[in-house]
């Protein structure tokens, strides 16, 4: 009798053991928790009544910069402001403004736009990212098709600089992602593509009747 | 000859048939395919057949409107039509926030029956239930095997050893020789001393590896407040991680996503209807859509009306963290995947293939320090790519061996920078 309640227990021992591999939902015990889970006060680690706390003694951090501050080394601000619902204002207004950078680094370009606006607007600019595949993929409406399109090739670098900044249609605000330049950037790299489309289809479609009119002009 | 007759004639009468509506299928589908493309090229950035976008859904527009010609007259031009005062495109007109509709002149009206021809027919892709079945582990109860061998072997052996034992006294008494008092084996000095020392193993080891796992939190997969998944944001959508991620390029922490970025695309996408099916690590299924919905409980955004009309009840998602470093640790993102080139699946694991986000690493110091040993720096090439931070280092190198500097300071390699004291 007394064996078979050793075995017994020696058997729960082992399954109890062999089932502790279930799904992890606890951290588990920290030797320190001030050090494991910092008290330094850090981006995203306080909580908004924490905030309130430290604003009562004369603690500013994290908030947003003084209105109207221009961070060293940074393009000036975009100046016109979002539109009200039903107004185009300002997006008409946008047309004229012009994109300040006078060179940059194309490979960063082509990585923002790869990483910011290929996932709708496709790697090729066709306007059939992965997110719209078609209409087989979950984003619904049409991302605009930036290269081949004449309404998109025609648009003026202040528009696309609006809507990137703003928002339009359907596409969210990307003032959060890129910064200033960095917003710039891609919409140069856009209007690069563009201008490269074109002339690459000019230039294969040029020679051959040219060369056409250059030997029909040789037989007369 | 007769009787061949009606067989001939009902032979002949279904090919004409099956020809009839093969050629009635071929038409269908040339108009159909044709009204897909000019819908794809004109409409498809503001409307959905099934989904109301920038536009009204367009599905069983024909029977909104019936009168044909003016749903032609407003495809073509709609500011005219409002102008005549039509009261059913007004009434949209206000309730789409009165923004207009781009005008079509170019299209024919046989391009418009076409369009809709493929609205009025289409039918939404329905989700592949065949795809993602639970993620449940079907191994890994090898261990358990494995217990009930060694116990059941352990057995065999004390049973053998005491049958042995019995044997021997029994042939002892029949050869006479006088045989000792028995010691039951819990008295069995040898048989202590061998529990005492595979306890006292087993012990060691367990206190140890408990020591040493205090603090780490590796294959931590806490439930988190809406069951987002990396499968099919990363994985399935290819959404890059820098996308929501951002800072991770830029700053010492990758940060979690404000809403806003969430919106950027879930202001559209306001359904999970595409993708396969999503389980819980307990095997319990998820509604995609509903998690959506959790979003705009939190970002206060009412789909119906597609504006931020609840922005007072909006709060911050309280996102549990999973990696969590020390305080006396300093990890910094940027330098590794931007510096380093390292990836993002380096440390983190399979993070497109996780419904739930499960720690990869046990980011502890001899996992970050093995990794430092093994990776190899991958100093400037001749094409200018690579870490040029070093070469400095690279510089004095050729000094000193050309005899322009003799000694290398501290000062050289950064010894006066504030931050080497002040931090």
């Amino acid at each position: 009798m007394k064996k078979i309640s050793i075995l017994s227990f020696l058997v729960a021992a082992v399954v109890l053991m062999a089932s502790c591999d279930g799904v992890r939902r606890k951290p588990g015990r920290v030797y320190m928790p001030d050090m494991a889970y910092s008290r330094a006060y850090e981006t995203y680690s306080v909580t908004e009544e924490v905030k309130a706390e430290l604003l009562k003694k004369g603690i500013h951090f994290s908030n947003a910069p003084v209105a109207g501050t221009i961070k060293r080394g940074e393009l000036f601000p975009f100046l016109l402001k979002k539109d009200a619902d039903g107004d185009s204002t300002n997006y008409a207004a946008s047309r004229l403004v012009k994109n300040p950078l006078t060179s940059m680094d194309t490979v960063e370009a082509a990585r923002l736009y790869l990483v910011n606006c290929a996932i709708c607007h496709g790697a090729k600019m066709d306007g059939n990212g992965p997110l719209y595949k078609g209409g087989d993929g979950p984003f619904p409406s049409k991302p605009a098709q930036l290269v081949g399109d004449a309404r998109y090739e025609a648009m003026p670098e202040g528009q696309m600089f609006y809507s990137a900044t703003y928002g339009k249609n359907k596409m969210g605000s990307y003032a959060s992602q890129l910064n200033t330049e960095q917003r710039w950037m891609v919409i140069g790299y856009i209007k690069s593509r563009q201008g490269a489309g074109k002339t690459t289809a000019a230039s294969a479609n040029a020679p051959v009747p040219v060369k056409n009119a250059d030997s029909t002009a040789a037989k007369k | 000859m007769i009787h061949h007759r009606p067989i001939v004639k009902t032979f002949i009468f279904s090919i004409l048939l099956s020809s009839l509506v093969s050629m009635g299928n071929t038409g269908y589908a040339q108009d159909a395919t044709k009204g897909k493309t000019l819908f794809q090229t004109n409409c498809a950035s503001c409307h959905s057949p099934v989904k109301q976008v920038l536009g009204p859904a367009l599905k069983g527009v024909t029977e909104r409107v019936p009168d044909k010609k003016l749903l032609h007259d407003w495809i073509k031009n709609n500011s005219k039509v409002l102008q005549s005062g039509n009261p059913y495109f007004t009434a949209l007109y206000a309730q789409f926030n009165k923004a207009a509709m781009n005008t079509f002149p170019n299209l024919s009206d046989a391009d418009i029956d076409d369009i809709l021809k493929y609205v009025e027919t289409y039918q939404a892709p329905t989700a592949t239930p065949g795809e993602g079945t639970p993620t449940q582990k079907e191994e890994g109860d090898n261990t358990l095997l494995y217990g009930i061998l060694t116990l059941i072997l352990a057995i065999i052996m004390m049973v053998l050893l005491q049958v042995n034992s019995s044997l021997k006294k029994l042939s002892d008494d029949k050869e006479g020789i006088p045989a000792h008092e028995p010691i039951p084996f819990y008295r069995n000095k040898v048989y202590i001393t061998f529990v005492i020392l595979i306890l006292f193993i087993l012990g060691g080891y367990w206190v140890v590896q408990g020591a040493i796992g205090l603090g780490r939190t590796k294959n931590y997969q806490p439930v988190q407040p809406i069951f987002y998944s990396h499968k099919v944001h990363a994985g399935i959508n290819q959404i890059s991680c820098l996308y929501c991620h951002t800072n991770a390029w830029e700053s010492k922490h990758a940060t979690v996503p404000s809403l806003n970025v969430c919106m950027n695309c879930h202001a559209a996408i306001n359904d999970y209807t595409k993708g396969p099916k999503l389980y819980r690590e307990d095997g319990s299924e998820v509604n995609g859509t509903d998690e959506i919905q959790k979003l705009y409980s939190y970002t206060g955004y009412d789909p119906k009306t597609q504006r931020y009309s609840n922005a007072a009840s909006a709060k911050p998602v309280e996102w549990v963290k999973i990696h969590s470093l020390p305080d006396h640790v300093y990890f910094n993102h940027s330098q590794h995947i931007r510096a380093g080139k390292v990836q993002c699946q380096t440390c983190h694991g399979p993070i497109q293939e996780m419904d739930e986000v499960k720690q990869f690493a046990d980011l502890s110091m001899g996992w970050c320090i093995n990794c430092h040993r093994t990776t190899k720096v991958n100093f400037g090439d001749s094409t200018g790519n690579g870490n040029k931070f070093y070469s400095i280092y690279e510089k004095f190198h050729k000094d000193l061996k050309t005899g322009k500097m003799d000694s290398v300071t501290v000062e050289n390699i950064g010894g006066t920078e504030c931050q080497k004291c002040h931090y």
